[in-house]
């Protein structure tokens, strides 16, 4: 497998290693203005002939140590033998999220389907129900990764691009990786420490929570936000939602906050808020929220193994890490890299969720506020 | 601290990187922008922790205080809990999954018969059963034992109910899984229930005056003996009355009836075998069984003793009492296979006994049954003849014998067959008295007979025939007013004819009774006098209006002097007392000669006429006018 990195920008165009346009999975992360208008995905397209290529918008990508908010970033795969095949889903709506999932699993499942990675719309997707759909589709053996697209902290309108299909909302796109030579490793933490009482969902219809203990769970993180309460929904990030249902304690999640409802002072997860699970705020620091990210990548490098060539390091990690660490955001970055083989390239993007299989073994699970780490390699 | 300088050395370095140009030079402005940012992002974090820290603060003191306002609202639950555990009727423990006890209430030791103190905390299940067996729970089994049983009975199943003894009461325990593992236990001492139980169901099966068995639980009974019976041990089945037991009630009063049959029942039960039973089916009919099984007693023997044993005299509450009783017995299985088939043959035999005399036994026999459908059969004949009018009267002339006058008509009944032929009375009468149908039958005869002589002269009378029962009936004498009313008949026009039967029965009643009947103005002649007791005290006791000779005397009155004395005496009598003497069945001239010869009154019979029916009245007034005169001349 040969991993080429590669940047594009309005101004100075595609910037890339010579040779790389032999690649069959290209992959481009970018600000979402600079997306929109879907140029950047019709030159990709036009380098790389040969190559499935996927990309959406973020809150930040990266390539290397640095998180950047205007161009675009990406990589360019060739592999010795695993084979690569795309599947999209175009208007996915929030109530569809679990139906989308099924079909584009069994639109790739096969006997030798290796790997999935997934890109999907940042905002009107229920992401644990995508998550749970695709694993239908797929069965319970095959691991998915990837994240929702990001906006910034605006919220306003994700993108996806995705074969021949430029840039757009509400698209989900779904790559397969077939054949035994691939080596899938992955990884997920968070790093946040819970604060405050436990509470009780006692509202919630889908991803829309409606109260917490009886009272609006707006209110709550009204209270808590103070000032920066004018930053909802991106600020309520600063204090993510673990939740967990009380049966199964060891299994916990936290949910990301995509928008909020004044009048109905009600607030939209990216994932399922079950009635009747338990919920705590949580809290970061930069230094928890680094080692979360290390460990992420310890889990992914101890998954993948060794092998031969170049591997990739694709990183998915929370917008809401990033509003918290600020300029130190590249502390986690560092982390993810000192876990790596020395020069292991890392490509990745600050999303609206991550979707990872859970840390406690099982089937892919949509995450929020944590650092995932999948790695990609092949046998030698 | 040394790991933050060096995170922060970091941080500045980067932004040392970010800030300096690619010709090496630093951008300060770039620099102080990202410091300045650096600052700001600390002071917000730092901000923003110190405003969760008091949030949280907040929040954790609410939640504390409302723990404690739930802690005291569980401690006041704890003690009505402990109030009600305490103060409940049923003994209560609850069990956790490893059987221990972890509540339990003081009535639970008292229930159990165990005094304080045996039931610690934490005991289990074993030791309490171990316990309460020492004191008498579950007399029969070891600890062990009603452990294990207590565990399969109870603590299996989602809820259970057992019974077990307890030092001689009766405990009810059952048992109810809680929700998340154990149980709870209930023990309620039930033994005045099943005792109150027992009772009623006592009650249900025996009679409350006696004691015995009552019809429902001697019904069982027969059909128990009658399963004993396939095997051939077979039985005899006895009903028995007491005779004149009414008429003990009537003047003695009921509780003196009572009395007397508890006084029958304990010498019943002192003539009978134990293998024996003895059933009060109501009122004064007792039943037994007697069983053949065993040694093969003499049925007609017992049936002697019961005879002589009741029959002999009571005294009860200083009044001498002599009663009687008859006795009717089936035998089982030859003649029955059900106990109502049984019951019914033994009551046949009964009713035999009752009309051949009293005081006596009879064993059931086929054609006791065979008489009872025909009974059944013309009963119900009557009564459809009844309600389709099929009885009609036909009307026998009076004549004076002076003057051969006709003086007026006997009303006869008749039934009519669908065949067109008549019946005479005699063959449905005594039915229709045993019935009662003689009540609503005498109606339409005097209806009927009113109706009908109101067509007739004004000097002629009808007579109609008075059964006994339909005198003793309570509206009888609103019935003749009835039928007087109804047809515009002049009450002389009627006379009512009774025989010498209703003078038998209480002469007051009877005498009060006449005496209404007269006050309505009908005449009252006194029928087939000199057939049976023929008592001159009678004819003393009520002026009657008219005597009636029987035809007997009429029939000898030629050949037998005795005859011809006795219509003489009767006429004489008559002459005597103002009353009209009639002579019945007038059949010759020479009959009636005699008659003329001593004064009799009146005579009727088919010298004159046979009945005849009402349209041929008029014609056979007609001819008479012609005919007897001549007769009368001579």
């Amino acid at each position: 497998m040969q991993v080429a990195t590669l940047s594009w920008s309005p101004e100075d165009g595609l910037a890339m290693a010579a040779g790389a346009s032999q690649a069959d999975l290209v992959l481009y992360f970018g600000a979402r203005g600079v997306l929109a208008e879907g140029r950047c995905h019709r030159v990709l397209r036009a380098a790389f002939p040969g190559a499935v290529v996927v990309g959406c918008s973020t809150g930040g990508q990266s390539l290397g140590l640095e998180v950047e908010e205007d161009g675009v970033v990406g990589a360019a795969l060739r592999f010795a033998a695993t084979r690569v095949r795309l599947a999209t889903e175009d208007s996915i709506a929030r109530d569809g999220s679990h139906a989308c999932g099924r079909r584009l699993g069994a639109m790739l499942a096969a006997p030798d389907l290796g790997a999935v990675l997934l890109l999907s719309d940042g905002l009107h997707v229920n992401g644990s129900a995508l998550a749970a759909g695709i694993t239908e589709g797929l069965g319970p053996n095959v691991p998915v990764s990837g994240g929702l697209a990001g906006d910034g902290s605006a919220f306003a309108a994700t993108f996806v691009g995705a074969g021949d299909d430029a840039p757009a909302e509400r698209r989900v796109a779904a790559i397969g990786l077939y054949g035994s030579s691939l080596r899938f490793g992955h990884g997920s933490a968070g790093g946040w420490r819970r604060f405050g009482p436990e509470r009780r969902i006692t509202r919630a219809e889908g991803s829309v929570l409606h109260e917490l203990d009886g009272a609006p769970a707006l209110d709550l993180y009204e209270r808590y936000l103070g000032e920066e309460a004018q930053g909802l929904p991106g600020s309520a990030l600063l204090f993510p939602l673990r939740i967990w249902n009380p049966a199964r304690p060891d299994h916990e999640l936290v949910r990301t906050v995509l928008g909020v409802d004044h009048a109905t002072r009600s607030m939209t997860f990216a994932g399922d808020m079950p009635v009747g699970w338990r919920a705590q705020l949580m809290r970061g620091g930069v230094d928890g929220l680094v080692s979360g990210a290390a460990e992420a990548a310890r889990a992914a490098a101890r998954g993948c193994g060794g092998g031969a060539g170049d591997g990739l390091a694709l990183m998915v990690s929370c917008i809401g890490r990033r509003l918290l660490m600020g300029q130190r955001t590249a502390e986690e970055i560092e982390a993810v890299a000192a876990q790596l083989p020395p020069g292991q390239p890392i490509l990745g993007f600050y999303s609206y969720g991550e979707l990872s299989p859970h840390a406690s073994g099982g089937q892919c699970e949509l995450h929020n506020q944590t650092m995932t780490i999948t790695l990609l390699r092949e046998a030698a | 601290m040394r790991d933050v300088e060096a995170k922060m050395e970091r941080l500045f370095a980067r932004q040392l990187a970010l800030a300096s140009r690619p010709d090496g030079h630093l951008d300060i402005a770039a620099l102080a922008r990202m410091v300045r940012s650096s600052y700001e992002e600390a002071e917000r974090d730092r901000l923003r922790t110190d405003r969760a820290m008091d949030l949280m603060a907040a929040e954790l003191e609410g939640a504390n205080a409302e723990l404690e306002r739930l802690l005291r609202n569980l401690s006041i639950q704890n003690l009505r809990f402990e109030a009600a555990l305490a103060n409940m009727p049923h003994g209560l423990a609850m069990l956790d999954a490893e059987e221990r006890i972890v509540v339990v209430n003081a009535r639970l030791g008292e229930l159990l018969g165990l005094p304080d103190g045996v039931i610690v905390p934490d005991a289990k299940l074993e030791d309490l059963v171990a316990a309460a067996s020492a004191r008498g729970f579950c007399p029969g089994q070891g600890a062990q034992e009603a452990t294990r049983d207590m565990r399969r009975s109870l603590l299996s199943g989602g809820a259970a109910e057992i019974e077990r003894m307890a030092g001689g009461r009766t405990l009810l325990l059952s048992s109810r899984r809680m929700e998340g593992s154990g149980c709870v236990l209930l023990v309620q001492d039930i033994t005045e229930r099943r005792a109150q139980q027992a009772r009623i169901a006592h009650l249900a099966q025996h009679d409350a005056l006696t004691g015995l068995p009552n019809r429902a639980h001697f019904l069982a009974r027969i059909d128990q003996a009658l399963a004993r019976a396939q095997r051939g041990e077979g039985f005899a089945l006895f009903c028995l009355d007491l005779d004149r037991f009414k008429q003990v009630n009537d003047t003695l009063g009921h509780p003196i009836g009572d009395l007397l049959l508890k006084e029958v029942t304990a010498r019943l039960r002192t003539t009978l075998r134990d293998t024996d039973m003895v059933a009060r089916l109501g009122g004064d009919e007792f039943a037994i069984i007697q069983d053949l099984a065993r040694q093969p007693p003499d049925t007609a023997a017992l049936a002697q003793r019961i005879v002589e044993v009741v029959s002999a005299p009571y005294l009860i509450n200083g009044h001498r009492i002599v009663v009687g009783t008859s006795i009717g017995i089936a035998l089982a299985p030859a003649d029955g296979a059900a106990a109502d088939t049984l019951l019914k043959a033994a009551d046949l035999a009964l009713y035999r006994a009752k009309a051949d005399g009293r005081g006596i036994w009879r064993f059931f026999e086929p054609a006791m049954d065979a008489r009872m459908q025909e009974r059944r059969s013309l009963e119900i004949a009557l009564r459809d003849a009844l309600e389709q009018e099929s009885f009609t009267l036909l009307y026998q002339p009076l004549l004076e014998v002076g003057s051969l006058r006709v003086s007026g008509f006997e009303a006869l009944l008749r039934w009519r067959q669908p065949d067109g032929t008549l019946t005479l009375p005699a063959s449905f009468i005594p039915l229709a008295e045993e019935t009662g149908l003689i009540v609503q039958i005498g109606e339409w005869v005097l209806r009927q007979a009113c109706r009908t002589a109101l067509s007739w002269p004004e000097q002629m009378s009808v007579a109609v025939n008075v059964s006994a029962v339909q005198f003793r009936h309570a509206r009888f004498v609103e019935q003749v007013r009835e039928a007087l009313s109804g047809s515009g008949l002049a009450p002389y026009r009627l006379e009512l004819e009774v025989t010498e039967t209703i003078m038998l029965q209480d002469s007051a009643v009877v005498i009060a009774q006449l005496n209404r009947l007269r006050a309505l103005g009908v005449r009252i002649a006194m029928d087939d006098f000199g057939t049976g007791y023929s008592s001159l005290s009678y004819l003393r006791s009520f002026p009657f209006d008219t005597i009636k000779i029987d035809r007997s005397f009429v029939r000898d009155l030629d050949a037998r002097g005795d005859a011809r004395a006795i219509v003489s005496a009767i006429v004489g009598l008559g002459e005597s007392l103002g009353m009209r003497t009639t002579a019945e069945g007038v059949e010759t001239e020479a009959e009636l000669a005699g008659l003329r010869r001593v004064g009799c009154s009146d005579a009727q019979g088919f010298l004159f006429s046979h009945p005849i029916p009402p349209e041929d009245v008029p014609g056979f007034l007609a001819t008479s006018a012609k005919t007897f005169p001549a007769a009368a001349a001579e």
